[in-house]
């Protein structure tokens, strides 16, 4: 079976996003529009960055599978 | 060889010379491109690009030979049109993709031939899937952003974890990169919706109130989800030791309160992202907050807590502006604002 880290890393990346907002939604913290806009483009930036970074390689295989 | 005789032609040797024009029209191409704008060549003049007078693609030197003009103005064309639309910049990526050189094809070219190899309707079809597949992404931030704005921000939450989740799963059985694109455009709409603390639970549509009393004010203020809002205050009493308190707040659209220019106001506003224009004082941006007449005593006043998610607030210190005054209603805001500041700095200045 292939493992593909763009899929991992994006993810990682979306789930910590929806924590940021459960967390703003729930009333933990608030975080300000730009800082949010930050948080956005920061976080898509990296889902491209690691894509590109890993496109050619096309993963690896998991042994066992 | 004492044979000077000098070879006359003939009849019988002219046919000898007609398997020579094939060679010399396709020995030197770009000669034949100069010589037929001049004349009136059999075939049409075709456009190029030149590979020897450029500075990007050779488009500009293109059309220079093609209208025998100096390309700098070509040039100067294309850096001018940037400015205005970038209409310029547009023909020009298009001429630089299709329009092949006059010498060896460079890499433009070949994306060029990729493209019209393609064929049209594939290629419209291409672009048609396109729109669609970003106009379902532009909804379903929308729809992210208004589930957020109407309370429903920590379901949308735990929905982004566990789309992302899942997507982290799959990365172990192959990966499902398709996932990404949604499951973005869901953080995006959902995260800028709770960041600007959009709140569309007051209503959508316009709303105009015209208290003629203190008492009727509501005490929690005036509230709207979505649209205009429109508090004057005109008609009230305002002898002279009154202080009227109001709050108003709006989620995305247009907030605007009517004051008497002899009404001192001490304001507290805020704009999560757009723009304010507080008794003529104006301010845009992200996060716009802004303070009118603090510390002021003077009387009749009006206090003010004014909030705006996303768009534009108003507060209009005049007796004859209307909503429907060119800058005040929709659109631009007014930009001669110096009467509401100089009114204001009177109605504040007394004791």
């Amino acid at each position: 079976m292939r493992f593909d880290p763009v899929s991992l890393a994006s993810g990682v990346v979306i789930a910590a996003l929806g924590a940021l907002l459960l967390i703003d939604s729930a009333g933990g913290f608030h975080i300000s529009l730009g800082w949010m806009a930050v948080v956005l483009t920061g976080a898509v930036g990296l889902i491209f960055l690691l894509s590109g970074l890993i496109r050619g390689n096309g993963g690896g295989d998991l042994e066992g599978d | 060889m004492n044979d000077d005789t000098p070879i006359m032609p003939g009849p019988q040797e002219e046919e000898p010379t007609a398997p020579t024009e094939p060679i010399e029209a396709a020995s030197d191409e770009a000669s034949t491109r100069e010589q037929q704008p001049e004349g009136r060549g059999d075939r049409p003049r075709r456009l190029y690009r030149s590979s020897s007078n450029r500075v990007i693609a050779g488009v500009a030197g293109g059309l220079g030979d093609y209208f025998g003009v100096d390309p700098v103005i070509f040039r100067i064309g294309f850096a001018l049109s940037i400015l205005f639309g970038g209409l310029g910049l547009l023909a020009y990526l298009l001429l630089a993709v299709f329009v092949p050189t006059d010498g060896d094809p460079d890499a433009v070219q070949r994306v060029g031939g990729r493209l019209q190899g393609t064929g049209f309707w594939r290629a419209v079809g291409l672009v048609i899937i396109a729109i669609l597949g970003i106009g379902v992404l532009f909804a379903l931030a929308g729809g992210a952003a208004f589930a957020v704005a109407l309370g429903w921000g920590v379901p949308t939450a735990i929905l982004i974890i566990v789309i992302g989740a899942l997507l982290a799963l799959a990365a172990f059985r192959g990966g499902a990169r398709w996932l990404i694109p949604p499951a973005v455009a869901l953080a995006i709409g959902g995260g800028v919706a709770a960041a600007a603390n959009l709140d569309f639970r007051g209503g959508i549509g316009e709303r105009t109130y015209n208290p003629t009393s203190v008492a009727s004010i509501p005490a929690d203020g005036y509230r709207l989800g979505v649209g205009r809002l429109v508090v004057d205050l005109r008609d009230l009493n305002w002898q002279k030791h009154r202080v009227v308190n109001l709050k108003t707040s709006i989620g995305a659209g247009q907030s605007n309160v009517f004051v008497p220019k002899r009404v001192c106001v001490v304001a507290t506003t805020h704009v999560g992202a757009g723009e304010s224009e507080v008794t003529g004082d104006v301010n845009s941006g992200v996060d716009v907050n802004h303070s009118v007449g603090t510390g002021t005593k003077s009387t009749p006043r009006l206090i003010l807590d004014s909030s705006v998610d996303m768009g534009q607030l108003r507060v209009i210190n005049s007796d004859h502006a209307s909503i429907n005054t060119a800058g005040y209603g929709p659109g631009p805001l007014h930009t001669d604002t110096a009467p509401l500041r100089a009114a204001e700095a009177k109605a504040c200045g007394g004791p």
